[in-house]
């Protein structure tokens, strides 16, 4: 018991810990930004990028229905705020619930066809939504959108917080993302997590030890939709406008893109990904050339393909490369100086 | 007030519809069948056929180059097929699927964005080829002679690759490698030309696809492969993974399908894709003619 208890301060500490050193790298990079419109959005695509992380690398699930699930939280929020002029917590918190229903559904038909096929399902039923919102004009604005969504004031009580300026925007966003962060740490290191990383490894024996593979996949897969709903609603105050081309598999496909950037087996790799990409985007389309013909997607497929043949750690992956380069180094020095560590 | 008219017209141009899905599925089918790749560059070698047969017929300017032009699309895509395997796939062989997937993703963006590079953006018109422009009685109604020619040279391509995959020497070569490689290499068979070939020929039926459709298309444009290949995919999901039969009969459902929903509502057809889709596997979760839990 009193271990238990020590452990679980341990946790705390760690998190804590975390967060601060979090929110000192995260709030001095926001006044170095070019556009300071780019650090909450690096911020909000790495939710669903960690929704995707948190799925292929922990179930081996390839999901592209990240981009339906965001559009799903974003429009809730979306709508709840442009015309019942809901509270923003209670928007975000109903865009979440909205996503982790439509993934429950969604999950129900996916999770039963492993592998291969679970992709082109979720494919299937991102497409399906994506159809829905076109087509459901009266209720989600079919191809205008959502407009009329302002995020300026938030009450707390008696307080009154304008998140209007991109920089209380920014801060917002920061606690949120730490939050759902945190979170997913938690998760990967309970026995939640343990059970997933070992049916992972061996179907056959969580089977035989009593694990139903199928039961934990629905709930992975509900969790991960959960996080892009974070996401999208995050999106939905972040753009004040939201459109349809969210729900569209190539959103999803963008997921996938920041994810293999970032590095696809690590959740730190989700924030380095979505960095990563919207530099890399904006960076090419400041370029006319590039940006008119659409030429800069063909850029970006061409250098996706390369990180996908040549570095398949990710950013992530190439810098743990060099840490445990340094580190065998240092090992060696230990070594050649006649102390023997083992381990 | 509905007529029947329209409705059975809706089902030719349904079956019509569908053979050329079973088409594009049967070489997805057969791809992912063969190497475990689910590609979704397909789409865009469809589109690569489609804008090939237009670069020919405007190049050749003689009566009738738009069957030589369609004739070519096959060793083109081939090509096209053959290299991309040879550059990519061969390297991710034995790597995680979700690579693989990848890897097609970012071709398929490639492809795609060089097409719109080369091509521009804006809708390129391709004409019925003038010898089969009329209609042809068919008692019930009057139909295109063009749309009759595709449903039948269609039937006649996937009528082929199945006698080929299921009854040649050369098929029993390609399916045994699919099904045990590791036995297939010790009787002295190179299992990574046959993932090559398979590859190109996968590609040149996705390439005469888009060729054959090309026409009835009101105008190219560089992104027709990314509805395809959705449409395709649904398609391979529905008739069961691996099964040339299955494609044909799930695209030609789908088509159907599709096209009698058209008559009631226009935005349904699509939707009624999905809907078919879900209860087939609610059902039969291998599809129609899957074989068990194949995986």
């Amino acid at each position: 018991m009193k271990s238990e208890k020590g452990s679980a301060r341990k946790g705390l500490l760690a998190d804590l810990l975390f967060i601060v050193i979090m929110v000192a790298i995260l709030i001095p990079i926001y006044f170095i930004f070019p556009s300071k419109m780019m650090a909450a959005e690096i911020l909000i695509m790495a939710l669903p990028t960690l929704s995707f992380i948190l799925l292929l690398g922990y179930t081996g699930l390839l999901s592209f229905s990240t981009g339906s699930l965001f559009a799903v939280g974003a429009y809730t929020a979306g709508i709840l705020l442009s015309r019942h002029q809901a509270h923003i917590f209670v928007a975000i918190f109903a865009g979440v619930a909205m996503s982790g229903i439509v993934a429950l559904v969604m999950g129900y038909f996916c999770i039963k066809r492993g592998g291969l096929i679970f992709s082109l399902l979720t494919l299937a039923f991102n497409q399906l939504i994506w159809f829905i919102i076109w087509q459901w004009k009266t209720f989600t604005g079919g191809p205008d959108g959502i407009w009329g969504i302002h995020r300026s004031s938030l009450s707390l009580g008696g307080w009154v917080i304008n998140l209007k300026p991109t920089f209380n925007f920014y801060i917002f966003v920061i606690l949120f993302f730490l939050l759902v962060f945190i979170f997913v740490r938690r998760l990967i290191g309970s026995p939640f997590g343990k059970v997933l990383l070992g049916m992972r490894e061996s179907e056959l024996r969580a089977t035989a030890i009593g694990y139903n593979p199928e039961t934990y996949k629905w709930i992975a897969f509900i969790i991960s939709g959960m996080i892009c709903g974070v996401g999208g609603a995050l999106f939905a105050l972040h753009q004040e406008y939201v459109g349809e081309h969210l729900a569209n598999w190539f959103t999803s496909g963008e997921v996938a893109i920041m994810a293999l950037l970032g590095g696809a087996f690590t959740i730190q790799g989700a924030l380095i990904g979505s960095a990563v990409f919207i530099f890399l985007a904006d960076f090419l389309n400041k370029f006319k050339v590039l940006s008119q013909s659409g030429a800069w997607l063909l850029v970006l497929g061409v250098v996706f393909i390369l990180v996908v043949m040549f570095f398949r750690g990710g950013i992530y992956g190439g810098f743990e490369k060099v840490l445990e380069w340094v580190q065998k180094k240092e090992r060696k020095g230990h070594a050649e100086g006649g102390e023997i560590n083992e381990r | 007030m509905i007529n029947i008219d329209a409705i059975i017209s809706q089902v030719f141009n349904g079956i019509q519809f569908g053979v050329l899905m079973a088409l594009l599925a049967t070489g997805l089918s057969l791809i992912f069948g063969m190497l475990g790749v689910i590609n979704f560059a397909h789409g865009s070698l469809y589109m690569l056929g489609a804008y090939f047969v237009w670069t020919c017929v405007r190049l050749l300017n003689f009566p009738g180059n738009f069957w030589v032009a369609l004739f070519l699309t096959v060793p083109f895509l081939a090509l096209v097929g053959f290299i991309i395997e040879k550059i990519l796939l061969q390297r991710m062989y034995g790597q995680p699927p979700s690579y693989q997937i990848l890897i097609t993703f970012g071709l398929m963006l490639v492809i795609q964005q060089g097409v719109a590079l080369v091509y521009g953006t804006i809708p390129l018109p391709l004409g019925i080829p003038s010898s089969f422009a009329g209609e042809v009685n068919l008692g019930l109604l009057r139909y295109p002679i063009y749309r009759l020619f595709t449903m039948v040279l269609g039937l006649a391509i996937i009528s082929a690759v199945w006698f080929f995959v299921e009854r040649s020497t050369l098929g029993a070569i390609i399916r045994a490698s699919a099904e045990d490689p590791e036995t297939a290499k010790t009787l002295g068979i190179n299992t990574r030309t046959v993932y090559t070939w398979t590859f190109a020929l996968g590609s040149a039926l996705a390439g005469i696809g888009g060729g054959l459709h090309a026409p009835l298309i009101g105008g190219l444009q560089h992104s027709i492969g990314v509805e395809i290949v959705l449409i395709s995919f649904i398609v391979v999901v529905i008739g069961g993974t691996g099964s040339i039969r299955g494609a044909l009969l799930g695209g030609i459902l789908l088509g159907i399908v599709r096209g009698i929903a058209g008559v009631f509502w226009a935005p349904a057809s699509d939707f009624v894709m999905f809907v078919t889709m879900g209860i087939i596997l609610l059902f039969r979760p291998q599809g129609l003619l899957g074989r068990g839990a194949a995986q």
